[in-house]
């Protein structure tokens, strides 16, 4: 692009550090809130109250903040679930799909046990949780890996198949938790039953144990890319696949992995907002808004460079934003929908940070030769 | 029995207006992931501007602009910045998917207008979807435009070479498909299933995004996928017309999308990919660096 005598020009960057991948993680956020202003325009008060208040909402408001720490559980198992076929180089939008998968499996484990017909449960309760956490991260593990055998053995797209199965359990929950499906609660229409007070989740000072699961994902996983060989064969497929097979790397049995991994974090995310967030125990009517809301571990992974640990607090972040832009939205007369526009304008300030990111902007003098001549209509001689 | 043919027939016009703006895109080397996000914005804008000024001709004017234009964003990240070509379009359907559902939402409803009249009891967007896809097969295989479009998708040096303009036929074939995905979204919000509802699609495009696949980029081949998929999807709405009181609704909702995979396996066996693996543009969502 050339303006008068400078000339403006896009460079790729040829080394991309860490700490540059953190100094664009900002400017993304930071845009993102300031688009996010636009969202406040039809509210009634102006946008730094209509900020404080998603924010002491969000973080400073006892209620607010337990709600927060919930989903940001959830954002977390689910950005992890994005994050490792995504340092594969593949995109598993699955998210969805696998975590009502997740809550399907975890809800039939006391289905099959009929914990809700007998007096006392047939197994003691906490061998029936542990049963529910590891049949939630399997099916999630299992839909995920559907994805990536296709992937690995067909070249199949896997965000075709993926975002296919996303409609496919969309459907199938409805199936079991809506007329007269097997896991209808008796009492309400369209909801499933609920689980009894013994099979809750265990709490760690009114936070699930997910908690901890996802925390300490987040450091093994990024050890895991950092400092073992695993980690490193993902990193070089996804960097180049063609140099990884010259490699030796089996990109049939890779592909594979990294999308049972990401799915079985996708699965027990499921088990975490429908059986251990207090208040929950169910698969409610709504669920297809938790899965809209996986769709946030994208941008979190995203906006993270791939990074689990550096996903945390971003995660945390938009789980308090957006939390509070649904409170604002009741107390500001917001149209419905806030936390999805979110979403799309978190997506708009990544891609443009990505652009950062890779290319450098550059003005460069053009030199006097070089600047067509113009003809002043004067003749020359 | 007539009805559900009318509405299948109507479906598939959906289906093949979008896919048919894909089929261009992938033609001349651009993977357009994000179809679904285009379909959404132009039914959501078509909507609401069909229902501000009570005029459907601005409604599909505004679908259609909207279409172009994040076509246009696409080509510019794609072309101009030869950025990854699934980040992008992954972003035009997360914000779209975003967007809409906080743009639309107040529009939630019916759009309380009196009916596109139908033509020979057809929508004359079926009409419209048949002309299409023979002028883009004229487009695509009779014409110098199509040579050049099918040779910028297959090699864009060779194309530069022989002093093809690589990136003005990508831009010409992003803002085109575009186009023809927001009149896909707004052909469905206006005219198949006049209601807003959020995220009202709920996979139509990414089936779109699979015909394109299924087609081998030919568009008579797209059109007959289009017609199968446009049945399959009538009958899983209203499965009581060929096999009453079997399976919950539910299930026969999941049957589409469940096909769409079986397809997507099948079509990528070693077996189908050595007969007809060719036809797949060669430098589709490759970035292309001119020397």
């Amino acid at each position: 692009m050339r303006i008068g005598r400078y000339e403006l020009t896009f460079q790729p960057r040829p080394e991309r550090p860490g700490v540059h991948s953190a100094l664009t993680a900002i400017p993304a956020i930071l845009l993102a809130l300031a688009l996010s202003s636009l969202l406040f325009l039809p509210a009634d008060t102006g946008f730094l109250s209509a900020y404080r208040a998603v924010f002491s909402y969000a973080f400073a408001n006892p209620h607010g903040l337990q709600a927060t720490l919930y989903r940001a559980i959830f954002l977390w198992l689910c950005t992890f679930a994005f994050l490792i076929p995504l340092r594969a180089g593949l995109w598993n939008i699955g998210l969805p799909g696998q975590v009502y998968a997740g809550a399907l499996a975890a809800f039939a484990v006391p289905y099959a046990l009929r914990v809700n017909e007998f007096p006392a449960p047939p197994l003691p309760a906490g061998l029936v949780i542990l049963l529910m956490v590891l049949s939630a991260t399997i099916a999630g593990a299992a839909l995920a890996g559907l994805a990536g055998v296709l992937r690995a053995k067909l070249h199949v797209n896997e965000i075709l198949v993926t975002m296919m199965l996303n409609s496919i359990l969309f459907w199938l929950v409805a199936y079991m938790i809506k007329e007269g499906g097997p896991f209808m609660s008796l009492t309400g229409e369209g909801e499933s039953f609920n689980l009894p007070p013994p099979l809750y989740a265990p709490l760690l000072r009114d936070v699930p144990f997910t908690a901890l699961l996802a925390l300490a994902a987040a450091g093994l996983l990024d050890f895991l890319f950092a400092k073992t060989t695993l980690g490193y064969r993902i990193r070089v497929f996804g960097l180049n696949p063609a140099a990884a097979r010259y490699a030796g790397i089996n990109p049939v049995a890779l592909s594979l992995l990294v999308f049972l991994l990401g799915g079985a974090f996708a699965g027990l995310a499921g088990y975490h907002y429908f059986a251990a967030v207090p208040g929950v125990y169910k698969i409610p009517g709504n669920y297809g808004y938790y899965g809209d809301l996986a769709f946030y571990g994208i941008i979190c992974a995203l906006i993270a460079r791939g990074s689990a640990v550096g996903s945390v607090p971003i995660a945390l972040l938009f789980a308090g934003l957006s939390l509070g832009a649904r409170f604002a939205q009741g107390q500001f007369h917001l149209p419905f929908g806030v936390d999805y526009a979110l979403l799309g304008l978190l997506m708009m300030a990544f891609v443009a940070s990505h652009f950062l990111y890779q290319f450098r902007v550059v003005w460069r003098t053009v030199a006097a030769e070089a600047v067509p001549h113009v003809p002043t209509g004067i003749p020359e001689r | 029995m007539w009805e559900l043919l009318v509405r299948s027939l109507e479906a598939s016009t959906i289906f093949l207006l979008a896919a048919l703006g894909e089929l261009l895109d992938q033609r001349s080397g651009i993977l357009n992931v994000g179809l679904e996000g285009l379909m959404l914005f132009g039914g959501t804008l078509a909507f609401i501007a069909a229902q501000t000024t009570g005029s459907y001709a601005l409604g599909f004017l505004a679908g259609l602009a909207i279409g172009g234009l994040l076509g246009l964003a696409h080509g510019f990240f794609s072309i101009t910045l030869r950025g990854d070509q699934v980040v992008s379009g992954m972003g035009l359907w997360i914000l779209s998917f975003g967007l809409t559902t906080y743009i639309g939402n107040p529009y939630t409803g019916p759009l309380g207008m009196p009916r596109i009249p139908s033509l020979l009891g057809l929508s004359p967007f079926v009409y419209l979807a048949f002309v299409l896809v023979a002028a883009a097969w004229l487009v695509l295989f009779r014409t110098g435009l199509g040579l050049a479009i099918r040779s910028v998708g297959e090699n864009p040096a060779a194309a530069e070479a022989s002093g093809i303009n690589v990136a003005l036929t990508r831009y010409l074939c992003v803002t085109l498909g575009g186009m023809l995905a927001g009149l896909s979204g707004a052909t469905y919000t206006l005219s198949y299933n006049p209601v807003w509802n959020y995220n009202f699609l709920m996979g139509w495009g990414f089936v779109s995004l699979a015909l394109v696949f299924f087609s081998m980029w030919n568009p008579w081949i797209l059109f007959a996928g289009a017609l199968i998929f446009g049945v399959m999807w009538q009958l899983s709405l209203s499965p009581e017309l060929l096999l009453p009181g079997i399976l919950s609704r539910y299930v026969w909702r999941a049957v589409p999308f469940a096909t769409t995979i079986v397809i997507l396996g099948l079509i990528s066996t070693p077996w189908f990919r050595t007969r007809w693996g060719l036809t797949k543009p060669e430098a589709l969502g490759q970035p292309y660096a001119k020397e």
